[in-house]
């Protein structure tokens, strides 16, 4: 029992790295492409963490140090947390609700880290990283609540089941709404334009990363990719139905990729007003719409 | 041991010390710790009995009573112990500083004052002790003079209107029933008419709301709370403003009783909702307002407005689980608030009272201990995982979720996104980043400071991770109340609703965060380098103006300041002017000079004769 709690945990540490890895790559890759241009090999970001390790890094301090390894332990820890397929190694330890707060303890790693390298690019960035994450979440908890409201449970294994009985959550009229939500702020959870304002290379030097260097780097690329794969698992474990096996739920999260990566090529960018101006916006309204559908029609489970 | 033993000592002790000053300050101050400690220890071990004793009737023949079960020993330990905390970290703070003898009296007995509401056994008795407690916080805050006695006096002018509506509470209660002890009170408004329940409700929520700060009720605590003495900011906000919620719980749980306060009024428009409701406002707006501050202790006196808000959404909302929510957060917000205000003070004492987070930075390289109780006490605060705050606000969450109220805990939740904006800003803004010229040379703080600081840090994690302890008392509180207790073990919750259980959560955390520090430990080893050997696009590291802190929210801030004047606060005080003017109206008339009162009479008598003359009246 405990040994294959303890396999499912490595596995799946190893397959999101892997598979969020192989969408950095791929995310480069197709980019390029949309540019007219070649791009370079999947596996550069692979590449890019190995050299990293093996260069020089500047250190601040303590809690540089520190940030880096709270905030991807954070990440690395929701994985447990969510459904991959069927595996969930901590189902039973407070569910979504748990999954909601271990997400921020990746941000707030990164903006202590940050913190201390005392640079004014880095806290503008932390700055705009935790407004935007003010934007979004107002949307989000709405649909989050509705979603926990309508199927009546607070567990997320529990809301993939019901979805294997019931059909996908799209699927259910109430649920369309904040489904359609979700879909306008899941770029603003990825950090993809038009809400690429938290690193803004051209604008802030990268923001957070300013001051990051060598194996920092590394363990913030690494963090990234985590990222990535806990956002996309969420939204398609709650609306997409989740899926019965690793292969099938990973084709789903790669298509739900490629489609964000396609209007991650073609926008330009929000300034940090307009971007929580609209998240309050259409995304709230539609969220709150569907909250208030489904405390009509009541509950359906 | 008698309960009016522990009273003698701390209302005794109170006078005792301001005598002691007089002889010697060392005397002093080891009498004052030793007196809180003493009450501390003895309260501890009256854990789990119940007893109650009357001890005087001389008082309009009034018995009165002094009781304490599981509910009163709850409140008044966790009193006592941020009490006493409190003093050992004043030892330091308050030495620069003129009256210190007059500090520590009143310290001591606000405390003693506090722990004598708690343990009383009837209203009279309360609000005898409730009085004491305002007007020995009115000295406490006005302490610093300046701003600081128009704060104070907010303060009092409020707690004496709330004090004034209590007292009509009572007096109705003791004309109605003919009693005014708990539990011969207790269950007696069952027949009641709910009007005259609805009554009695509001009289004493003008009273516990003012205290507790409920919104619309809040306008006294945030100056009082930023410009009272640091140490004493810890009591008012981990314990004062909590005198409010006991009285809350006492009204609904012990004098009302929870059959009835449920069945008070149908649906939205019952008293659970409606306080419920004002409950969420309460987390929402403060925390959009604590956004906006720039003086640190500020920013935590609109948390601590918003943080009570969800105790009183999780007491009023009624279920079992609420509760306990409610009052776990009470004491798990005594514990993280009393720390914040202690960081804070710490700061505020080695920069010679600097508390503007527009002019502090990178204090962490001279403060680590004060950073990382900072970093503890904002990580409980926003209840990040294995922190006390945590496992409160996850049953609130689950409650109001399971039980279809998903707007309240929308308002919650989102309270939660803000928690995290405004107390991030408030650890950047004084810990991080870059450290100014002139803080180069600052020490860190004094060993009286720290040691609080340590001791708090500690139990954020450790109720963090074992939730269970705290949660033991609280359900036995609950099969007092008539509330069915939850099912719980040392390490979490467990119902059929949703789980909990933090001892996965730490081993995964805790293994994989060494996982992860052996991969970081194992690779190249990296280059401490200072904070002007930064990135600055190619020109030199400016020295004391490198740093991203004013106006560190500013986006949000312009769109949102013009919605989040406080409202509330003007109206009051356009209230306060109005009478003001009034006042100075009627001073016209009644100005003092004898001859102006005799040409009134002249007038008055001239009326009377004119009426006479002409309708014969009388």
């Amino acid at each position: 029992m405990v040994m294959t709690t303890i396999l499912e945990i490595i596995f799946i540490i190893l397959l999101a790295g892997i598979i969020g890895l192989f969408f950095l790559g791929l995310s480069r890759k197709i980019m390029a492409r949309i540019h007219w241009r070649y791009g370079p090999p999947i596996t550069q970001p692979l590449i890019d963490i190995i050299k990293l390790f093996n260069q020089t890094s500047m250190s601040h301090g303590f809690l540089f140090n520190f940030g880096i390894i709270f905030s991807l332990a954070g990440s690395v820890v929701v994985l447990l947390f969510l459904p991959f397929g069927r595996i969930c190694p901590l189902s039973d330890s407070g569910g979504l609700l748990v999954i909601l707060y271990l997400m921020l303890i990746a941000p707030l790693g990164l903006a202590l880290s940050g913190g201390e390298a005392a640079n004014p690019y880095t806290s503008i960035g932390i700055s705009r990283k935790l407004l935007l994450a003010f934007g979004y979440e107002l949307p989000l908890l709405l649909i989050l609540l509705t979603v926990m409201t309508h199927y009546n449970t607070i567990s997320i294994v529990e809301i993939v089941n019901k979805q294997f009985q019931a059909g996908w959550s799209f699927q259910h009229l109430s649920l369309l709404l904040p489904g359609i939500a979700y879909i306008l702020i899941l770029p603003a959870i990825l950090g993809f334009r038009p809400f690429e304002l938290i690193q803004a290379p051209q604008e802030i030097s990268s923001g957070p990363m300013a001051e990051y260097s060598g194996k920092f780097l590394a363990l913030t690329t690494i963090q990234h990719a985590f990222n990535i794969f806990i956002s996309i698992s969420l939204f398609t474990n709650l609306f997409l139905g989740g899926a019965a096996n690793p292969g099938y739920f990973f084709l789903k999260i790669l298509a739900v990729f490629v489609i964000f990566l396609f209007a991650n090529a073609v926008f330009p960018r929000f300034r940090i007003e307009q971007a929580i101006k609209y998240l309050w916006r259409w995304p709230s309204i539609l969220a709150f719409a569907g909250l208030i559908i489904v405390l009509i029609t009541g509950k359906n489970f | 041991m008698n309960l009016s033993i522990i009273l003698a000592i701390a209302f005794g002790g109170a006078l005792l010390t301001y005598f002691s000053g007089k002889i010697s300050k060392k005397a002093r101050d080891v009498l004052a710790v030793l007196i809180s400690l003493v009450i501390a220890v003895i309260l501890a071990f009256f854990y789990n009995t119940s007893s109650r004793e009357i001890f005087y009737t001389g008082f309009l023949d009034f018995p009165l009573i002094l009781r304490i079960d599981t509910f009163s020993w709850f409140f008044a330990f966790t009193i006592a112990v941020i009490g006493s905390f409190s003093i050992i970290f004043s030892l330091s703070y308050i030495r620069k500083k003129g009256n210190t003898d007059y500090y520590y009296t009143m310290m001591l007995l606000v405390i003693a004052s506090m722990i004598g509401i708690i343990l009383s056994g009837d209203l009279v008795s309360f609000y005898i002790f409730w009085e004491i407690m305002s007007w020995s916080t009115f000295l406490l805050i006005s302490y610093n003079r300046g701003p600081a006695i128009a704060a104070g006096i907010k303060y009092i002018i409020m707690s004496v209107t709330g004090s004034v509506a209590m007292l009509v509470g009572i007096i109705s209660l003791y004309s109605h029933y003919g009693t005014v002890i708990y539990t011969e009170l207790s269950g007696l408004l069952y027949n009641a008419s709910s009007g005259y329940t609805i009554f009695i409700f509001v009289l004493f929520f003008i009273a516990l709301g003012i205290k507790n700060a409920i919104w619309p009720l809040h306008v006294w605590l945030p100056p009082a709370h930023s410009e009272a003495p640091s140490p004493f900011s810890a009591v008012l906000s981990g314990t004062l403003i909590k005198i409010g919620t006991y009285g809350i719980i006492l009204l609904i749980y012990v004098i009302v009783k929870i059959n009835v306060f449920l069945n008070l009024g149908e649906g939205i428009v019952s008293a659970r909702y409606i306080i419920a409701v004002t409950g969420a406002i309460t987390i929402l707006i403060p925390t959009f307002i604590a956004l906006l501050q720039d003086d640190a202790k500020r920013l935590l006196a609109w948390s601590t407005i918003a943080q009570a808000g969800y105790i009183i959404l999780g007491i009023a909302y009624g279920t079992s689980e609420s509760v306990a929510s409610g009052m776990f957060h009470f004491f798990n917000h005594a514990i993280f608030k009393a720390l914040l205000f202690m960081v804070v003070g710490a700061v505020e004492y080695r920069t010679n009272g600097v508390r503007d987070l527009n002019s502090l930075g990178g204090l962490i390289k001279k403060m680590p201990v004060t950073f990382v109780g900072g970093l503890i006490g904002i990580c409980g605060l926003i209840g990040v995982p294995l922190t006390n705050g945590f496992v409160s606000k996850w049953l609130i969450y689950k409650t109001l979720i399971i039980n279809n109220s998903p707007f309240l805990a929308f308002a919650a939740l989102l309270g939660t996104w803000g928690t995290i904006l405004y107390s991030y800003k408030l650890l950047h803004n004084m810990f991080l980043g870059q450290l100014p010229e002139k803080y180069e040379k600052l020490e860190r703080a004094p060993f009286s400071m720290q040691l609080p600081i340590v001791i708090l840090s500690l139990a954020i994690i450790l109720f963090g991770i074992l939730p269970g302890l705290p949660l033991k008392v609280i359900n036995s509180i609950e099969s007092g109340f008539g509330l069915e207790p939850l099912t719980i073990n040392i390490w979490g919750i467990t119902s059929d609703t949703g789980t909990i259980n933090m001892l996965n959560l730490f081993v995964a955390v805790f293994l994989i965060g060494i996982m992860i520090w052996l991969i970081f430990k194992g690779s190249k080893k990296s280059a401490g380098i200072g904070q002007y050997d930064n990135y600055a696009a190619g020109t030199t590291v400016p020295k004391n103006k490198y740093h991203y802190s004013v106006d560190f929210y500013g986006p949000l801030h312009r769109m949102i300041s013009p919605y989040l004047r406080d409202f509330i606060d003007d109206f009051y005080m356009s209230l306060a002017r109005s009478i003001k003017n009034l006042g100075n109206g009627i001073r016209r008339i009644y100005t003092g000079d004898v001859g102006y009162y005799a040409i009134y009479i002249m007038l008055f008598l001239a009326l009377l004769i004119f009426i006479q003359i002409k309708w014969k009246l009388w």
